[in-house]
């Protein structure tokens, strides 16, 4: 039994318990907390919150992440309980666990957290205490000064594995502290990564709460918690960010992370290799991503010289990189993708499909009918072809804001594709091979990652 | 060696005769077919129908099947019920066809209902009244037929009501009633029914949609009438499952039925059909209930996902082969989960939509918020 919460401020063993299933019936549990007891549990954050404003500089925050976070990746007793615990939950491979925590594991390093905080702050310094604004026309002087709510509710719904760390590091980064309701798909690493935080920092550990309860349900806790949270970040399909907005008392302010999806373009001179590359980004997090390529246009050439090589790299990659089996909804609905596609081309030739057998590995599904819709469905892609960059504008229109990554091969064309990307606000262009593991200071969702969390106080001073 | 389109019509047609005589031979449950006389059968249906069907030649093709690979009904490449939302698939074409059924698109909207062609009503016909027969209602029983879904004259793309209408007007003793109006069911003409089969003795045997009986089971609930015990002989069978209503339960219907029409359990059957095939399943008692048919329709339960069949016993995805459907295609991979029960299956359900993993857009999703935006 996987025990999916970390609870500072809890005190006694819990009475009750809710046990949930992760989809590969992973059984996980959470203790019931009363009301009075998610009220000790966010005091206990809030006050370790206060504590590190007092005692901890941004600099000493992102080293502590950073040890914590490296204990994940780095080989060791950890890092290996972490990847069993992806392969448990998600039914991943080690080779897939690896790399996806790895790959996350890049972005929570010291270098790249420093990159992503001045990026966004001029330095570390604005987030510890007033800065002298050199811009300021004004008499006399002003200073500035950025701070998060001392504390973040975060709703983590519908996410790849890893974000909920990502979302708590970047509440911690602005001196905030978090209380979270864990996915069901993937309770348990924020849980083992706040545990190591608590090693590594007693306080930053206890300015951390996650736990979690069945999704569609409000319960004593959920009350509790929006009581205290001065912001709350949720990430979650459509039907999760309307109940949970509904939900929230109304002066809450509410960032959200929405499902997004990945584009790749293949330019007329796309390298060879470009395929291999791609192959890649869509076995990434088994396609979960919102930064996971789903369609492919393949502008001026071949659509099928292009599905031939994607076909093979997608074959090898498995070979090395084997995906977990599908649930029984996603082998049926598959195999119904499938079958439109391959009888619709056997009755007006416009579609087909390239399949390994009637092996799920992968799909790539080809060619233009419009009746047929995608779904999220687990290493399924769908290759289309385009007869230019800018006719992909309005082929890509109804995606508007919705685009995560516009991934791209080549160079023919590239400035107009990314005109293109502009025009469908798209957060980011990016080469094959890239655009499952954006750099630490990525814009997600096309915006910063820490600046709509703060407030900022401006302290203008006259001579 | 192909054959020409005018040769291949006389060949379904005289296949066709042949299976009918089949099919009326059966003597009924407790009686089936060998292996290798089912086999034999398959062998000579799935030519024809890679020959007749285009399409189905290349999607067995494509799987390195030819006619003459196939040994067994087992090896017969099943088509996906979703093909039949996209294309046509019957012996000689579109223009072929006698009857068009439609699926309901119970899961996927009615934007996505497939249809199957039927070139033969009368071999439907003699897979149906044999099967019915053996598993409801008795030839020797003179019940009163009372259909309550609406009949193939109200909704004529419904296989359901094709059925009914068969049933109702080809068994029994050739007075059935359908109580269904172009708005729903007469609910005063089937309580006179019921009054009439109290007051004569004469037993009824009531067929209706799972939906159907539960209306009729709440409306008695809430009236607050008193129970009745219909004659021995009676029955009811319902067919169709929950449709997508919230809260329904068949074996609550089934309660009801037993409770307020004295029915022993045993006399109320439920019935298991798909749009996609012409023969039928039926089960009566308390689940598991194993649904058997006749022995010219099989099932095979799949892994789904890599669709090896699994042993007896083992959940899965429902693989049917259906001698009725031989001027379409006989082997069909269904949506639906379930499992081998003794001689017959448990329909356990159908696979919900895969819901969407991690933060990845579905564009379903997308489309429906930005149509409820």
């Amino acid at each position: 039994m996987l025990e999916a919460w970390h609870l500072p401020g809890l005190t006694g063993a819990p009475a009750e318990w809710m046990e949930g299933r992760t989809r590969t019936g992973k059984r996980f549990r959470a203790p019931v907390l009363s009301a009075a007891e998610a009220g000790s549990v966010a005091d206990a954050v809030l006050q370790a919150t206060l504590a590190a404003r007092r005692e901890r500089t941004v600099e000493q925050i992102v080293n502590e992440i950073a040890r914590a976070a490296a204990r994940l990746t780095e080989e060791g007793l950890d890092a290996t309980t972490a990847r069993e615990l992806l392969r448990a939950e998600l039914g991943w491979s080690e080779e897939l666990s690896r790399e996806t925590l790895e790959g996350m594991g890049r972005a929570w390093t010291v270098e790249s957290l420093t990159r992503l905080v001045e990026s966004e702050f001029s330095s570390f310094a604005v987030l510890d205490g007033f800065v002298t604004d050199p811009g300021w026309r004004g008499a006399g002087r002003r200073s500035r000064r950025a701070i998060g709510p001392p504390v973040v509710l975060q709703v983590l719904a519908g996410n790849v594995p890893g974000v909920a760390i990502t979302a708590t590091i970047r509440a911690l980064l602005v001196r905030s502290g978090v209380l979270c309701k864990l996915p069901e798909s993937e309770p348990g690493l924020l849980p083992l990564f706040a545990r190591l935080l608590a090693e590594q920092d007693p306080i930053l550990g206890r300015a951390v709460a996650a736990t979690w309860w069945p999704g569609g349900s409000f319960p004593a806790i959920w009350r509790e918690w929006t009581k205290w949270a001065g912001a709350a970040v949720v990430y979650g399909g459509e039907h999760t960010l309307e109940s949970v907005r509904a939900a929230l008392p109304p002066d809450t302010e509410i960032i959200t992370y929405g499902p997004k999806t990945g584009v790749a373009v293949v330019l007329p001179d796309s390298p060879a290799g470009a395929a291999t590359e791609l192959a890649r980004d869509i076995c990434a997090y088994d396609q979960q991503g919102c930064v996971s390529p789903r369609l492919v246009y393949v502008v001026g050439e071949s659509v099928l010289a292009f599905v031939l090589t994607l076909a093979a790299a997608l074959e090898e990659h498995t070979g090395t990189n084997p995906p977990p089996d599908p649930s029984e909804e996603e082998a049926v609905a598959i195999r119904a993708v499938r079958t439109a596609f391959e009888f619709g081309g056997y009755e007006h030739g416009r579609t087909s499909v390239e399949a390994p057998g009637d092996a799920l590995t992968w799909t790539i599904l080809i060619g233009d009918d419009d009746s047929v819709r995608t779904e999220s469905l687990p290493r399924v892609v769908w290759v289309r072809s385009s007869p230019s960059v800018t006719s992909l504008e309005d082929v890509l229109r109804p995606l508007e804001g919705r685009i995560q990554t516009l991934g791209y091969a080549g160079t023919d064309g590239l400035e107009k594709l990314a005109e293109v990307g502009t025009r469908l606000r798209v957060g980011r262009v990016a080469p094959f091979g890239s655009m499952a593991w954006p750099p630490p200071d990525w814009r997600h969702d096309g915006r910063n990652q820490l600046l709509p969390l703060v407030n900022w106080t401006d302290f203008e001073v006259p001579e | 060696m192909t054959t020409s389109a005018g040769s291949r019509a006389e060949l379904i047609d005289a296949l066709t005769a042949e299976l009918i005589a089949a099919f009326e031979a059966w003597p009924g449950k407790g009686s089936s077919w060998s292996e290798a006389v089912l086999d034999e059968w398959a062998m000579r249906v799935f030519r024809l129908q890679i020959e007749g069907i285009p399409t189905y030649r290349r999607y067995c093709e494509s799987r390195g099947v030819g006619p003459e690979d196939v040994r067994s009904w087992r090896e017969v490449p099943p088509v996906p019920t979703a093909a039949f939302r996209v294309v046509d698939l019957i012996v000689g074409g579109p223009e072929a066809a006698r009857l068009t059924f439609r699926t309901s698109g119970t899961t996927q909207g009615r934007s996505a209902r497939g249809r199957h062609l039927v070139r033969a009503p009368e071999l439907y016909r003699a897979s149906l009244r044999p099967t019915f027969r053996a598993y409801v209602l008795q030839e020797d029983v003179q019940a009163k037929i009372v259909t309550l879904p609406p009949s193939f004259t109200y909704d004529s793309a419904s296989s359901l009501g094709w059925m009914l209408d068969d049933l109702r007007t080809g068994l029994g003793a050739g007075d059935g009633l359908s109580v269904a109006t172009a708005s729903g069911i007469d609910w005063q003409a089937l309580a006179s029914e019921v009054q009439r089969s109290l007051d004569t003795g004469r037993p009824l045997c009531l067929l209706g949609t799972t939906v159907g009986f539960a209306e009729w089971v709440d409306r008695m609930e809430r009236d607050g009438g008193s129970a009745v015990r219909l004659p021995e002989g009676s029955v009811a069978m319902d067919t169709g499952g929950a449709k997508g209503r919230a809260g329904l339960q068949r074996a609550d219907v089934a309660r009801g039925l037993v409770g307020w029409l004295g029915l022993s359990p045993d006399r109320v059957f439920n019935e298991f059909g798909m749009t996609e095939l012409l023969s039928q399943r039926y089960a009566a008692g308390e689940p598991p209930l194993p649904l058997r048919g006749p022995p010219w329709l099989r099932t095979r339960v799949l892994d789904p996902a890599t669709l090896d069949e699994l042993p007896d016993g083992d959940v899965g995805i429902l693989s049917h082969f259906d001698l009725a459907n031989a001027a379409s295609v006989c082997a069909v991979l269904t949506e639906d989960r379930g499992r081998i029960v003794g001689d017959g299956i448990e329909w356990i359900g159908r696979t919900a939509g895969a819901p969407p993993r991690g933060c990845s857009l579905a564009t379903a999703e997308l489309l429906e918020a930005r149509q409820h935006a």
